[in-house]
């Protein structure tokens, strides 16, 4: 008997593709939500029926509590699946939806609540015995005397925060003042909510996260780490489990850390307790995130375990079984995010059509992607494109698979940071497992530079195809094929010069 | 070989006997780069003297220009060069979240002009050179499209 005979999935794009196919898999009927702009988009075709929810603006569509609501209701769904972001660890939301009548796929939400505050999750951890990054655990006021005890360089934080928003890094105390008004703006406009508090700064420092699985029985599984070392602004561009800077003992003190989070609050569903790991191997709490994580897929290779099913299982009172609370890892995963953006101007976003769409297949790969080719993109939202994910039997033999992987994709139409991650997979320093969170910063200045030989290959290649000089690809063919219109250019540009 | 100047991502470049086009798939540009140690796939887009050749998941912009053309290019860089009314646009769609001039002020170049948010990021539009403000198309809450113009410098 499936869970559920209706889920409607308030999402949109891969996360909201992922969920869809655990619903066919467990033979619930997924309904999808659409915006003006997603009109025909994948999620939606996918699914059995899609129930518009506003204009393209995220705030009038699936950021929309009402809209949404209305549309599981009218829709017959028994239960929401909120995927990440947008409205997935809102408190409001999760009330609502309960409010309706329908079950929400995530923790209860007072825990939603207690967490969603970092100051309060902060006190909450604490007290239960694991340790968190030295700070305040009250909201910060304009009384500074608390920071020098702290030491600087430091971090200021939202206390409603996320993705890096309204996070500031201060060197000295002299930049207190200024940071803290930013931090407190930023937070503010992001969150609706200026509360701000200050950590010291852990640097090098690796970020480590746990994958937590509960039922609503108090059964809990822990299914091992993931690092997700190399960021941008704050935010993940790669995954892996295991972590290679995880030992046994580390882990199992991560992994008590990551109960003893979980035990101080009602939990079950999906969540990740997210940690910083300095260079001697000491671990400090973060955050908990009470919702399906983009990473998720990492875990799931590693274990064999499908996170989004077991999630909308357990939403229905299902019991975690021993092959779930017991799973163990087999293998290495790494993830890369490919993503809008262009690593060669500070990662900011690329926006315009995908012409070539090419992704790798083949074995120990898996791609989660919400594209196509001939897909505009949209600037409203999340410039995530597809999460490329490889298992192999140990970590070397990852590394070489994704960067088979990545040789295998071709994207056209826009820059992608699929060069960072292209260069990335021959850094020695990530080769080794030998990197921390200052690795872009750090490395990618002098990795972004294009050689020479590069230089004179792209010269190559586009001086071949203006002069229709390319060699055609198939074996015994001696001409540009006929009837392509490429080809037909290519030759009456010849001939011109 | 042809008489052709070649400029990579802005900077002089010479094509390499090392290396060899091949086109698998000539209309959408889809190939390899063949050379003594192997194969490298690449994607070739463009057209004229504009092209765009993805290297190791990097989009390359390539300029190949003929004699004749870079002639023309060169004039156009000089009569750009004189101080006639320049339109600053969009190099990215978003939506206008702040505007810092007004018609009138005197800029320099990097001053900052406007802000604009995509992806949730916020992206500071400056000033590419020295001038007058002379007129502010867009203003906050107002989305743009690549290529919008925002307003134009004397």
């Amino acid at each position: 008997m499936p869970p559920f005979r209706r889920l409607l999935i308030a999402n949109r794009g891969e996360i909201a593709i992922r969920v869809i196919r655990a619903c066919r898999e467990l033979g619930i009927a997924p309904i999808a939500v659409h915006s003006d702009a997603d009109v025909g988009a994948l999620h939606m075709r996918l699914a059995d029926s899609s129930q518009r929810i506003g204009p393209p603006s995220p705030r009038e569509s699936y950021l929309s509590i009402e809209a949404i609501v209305d549309a599981a209701v009218r829709s017959g769904a028994e239960a929401v699946h909120p995927g990440y972001g947008f409205l997935s660890e809102n408190v409001e939301f999760a009330r609502a939806v309960e409010a309706a009548g329908l079950v929400f796929v995530g923790p209860p939400p007072a825990t939603l609540e207690s967490l969603g505050n970092k100051l309060a999750a902060r006190s909450a951890a604490a007290a239960a015995g694991v340790p968190i990054v030295p700070g305040t655990t009250v909201a910060m006021t304009d009384d500074l005397t608390d920071l020098v005890e702290i030491g600087f360089p430091l971090m200021l934080k939202a206390a409603a925060g996320g993705g890096g928003r309204g996070m500031r890094r201060v060197e000295t105390a002299g930049e207190v003042a200024d940071a803290l008004a930013a931090a407190r703006r930023e937070a503010a406009s992001a969150f609706g909510d200026g509360t701000v508090y200050a950590e010291r700064l852990i640097a090098p420092a690796r970020h480590v996260e746990v994958q937590l699985l509960g039922d609503k029985h108090g059964r809990l599984a822990i299914l091992g780490e993931r690092d997700c070392s190399v960021q941008r602004r704050h935010q993940k561009l790669v995954e892996e489990s295991p972590s290679p800077a995880v030992d046994e003992p580390t882990r199992s003190a991560l992994f008590d850390s990551a109960r003893g989070v979980a035990g101080a609050v009602d939990f079950h569903s999906a969540a990740t307790v997210e940690f910083l790991l300095d260079s001697r191997g000491n671990h400090y709490f973060l955050e908990m995130n009470t919702r399906l994580q983009v990473e998720h897929g990492v875990t799931e290779l590693v274990t064999g375990l499908d996170l989004v099913a077991w999630q909308i299982r357990v939403a229905g009172g299902e019991r975690l079984p021993e092959t779930v609370v017991g799973a163990t890892s087999r293998g290495h995963a790494i993830e890369v995010r490919l993503y809008a953006e262009d690593p060669y101007r500070d990662f900011q976003p690329t926006a315009g059509r995908i012409t070539t769409w090419q992704m790798p297949s083949g074995p120990g790969i898996r791609v989660d992607a919400g594209i196509e080719a001939d897909t505009d993109l949209q600037p409203e939202y999340d410039p995530l494109l597809a999460k490329l994910m490889v298992l192999a039997e140990d970590r070397p033999s990852a590394i070489d698979r994704l960067r088979r992987a990545l040789d295998e994709t071709l994207v056209g139409g826009l820059q992608t940071d699929a060069g960072f991650l292209r260069w990335l997979v021959d850094d020695p320093a990530f080769v080794r497992g030998d990197y921390d969170t200052g690795l872009i910063a750090e490395r990618w200045s002098v990795g972004r530079q294009l050689t020479s030989e590069e230089a004179s290959m792209a010269a190559t290649a586009a001086l071949a195809a203006r002069l229709g000089t390319a060699a055609p690809g198939a074996p015994l063919a001696v001409d540009v094929p006929e009837g392509s219109a490429w080809g037909r250019a290519a030759r009456h540009e010849a001939l011109r010069e | 070989m042809s008489d052709h100047e070649m400029q990579v991502e802005g900077e002089r470049a010479t094509p390499s006997e090392a290396w060899r086009l091949e086109l698998i798939d000539a209309d959408r540009g889809i190939g390899r780069l063949v050379g003594a140690s192997g194969s490298v796939p690449v994607l070739v887009e463009g057209a004229g003297t504009d092209w765009v050749v993805t290297l190791r998941g990097r989009r390359i912009a390539v300029a190949v220009r003929s004699w004749r053309e870079r002639i023309m290019a060169e004039a156009e860089t000089a009569a750009m060069a004189h101080s006639g009314p320049m339109a600053v646009k969009a190099t990215l769609p978003g939506l206008i979240v702040a505007v810092a001039v007004e018609v009138g002020d005197e800029v320099d170049a990097g001053t900052s002009l406007l802000t604009i948010e995509a992806m949730k990021m916020q992206n500071e539009v400056r000033a590419p050179r020295a001038g007058r403000v002379i007129d502010v198309s867009v203003q906050p809450g107002q989305t743009v499209a690549t290529g919008a113009p925002l307003l134009r410098l004397e």
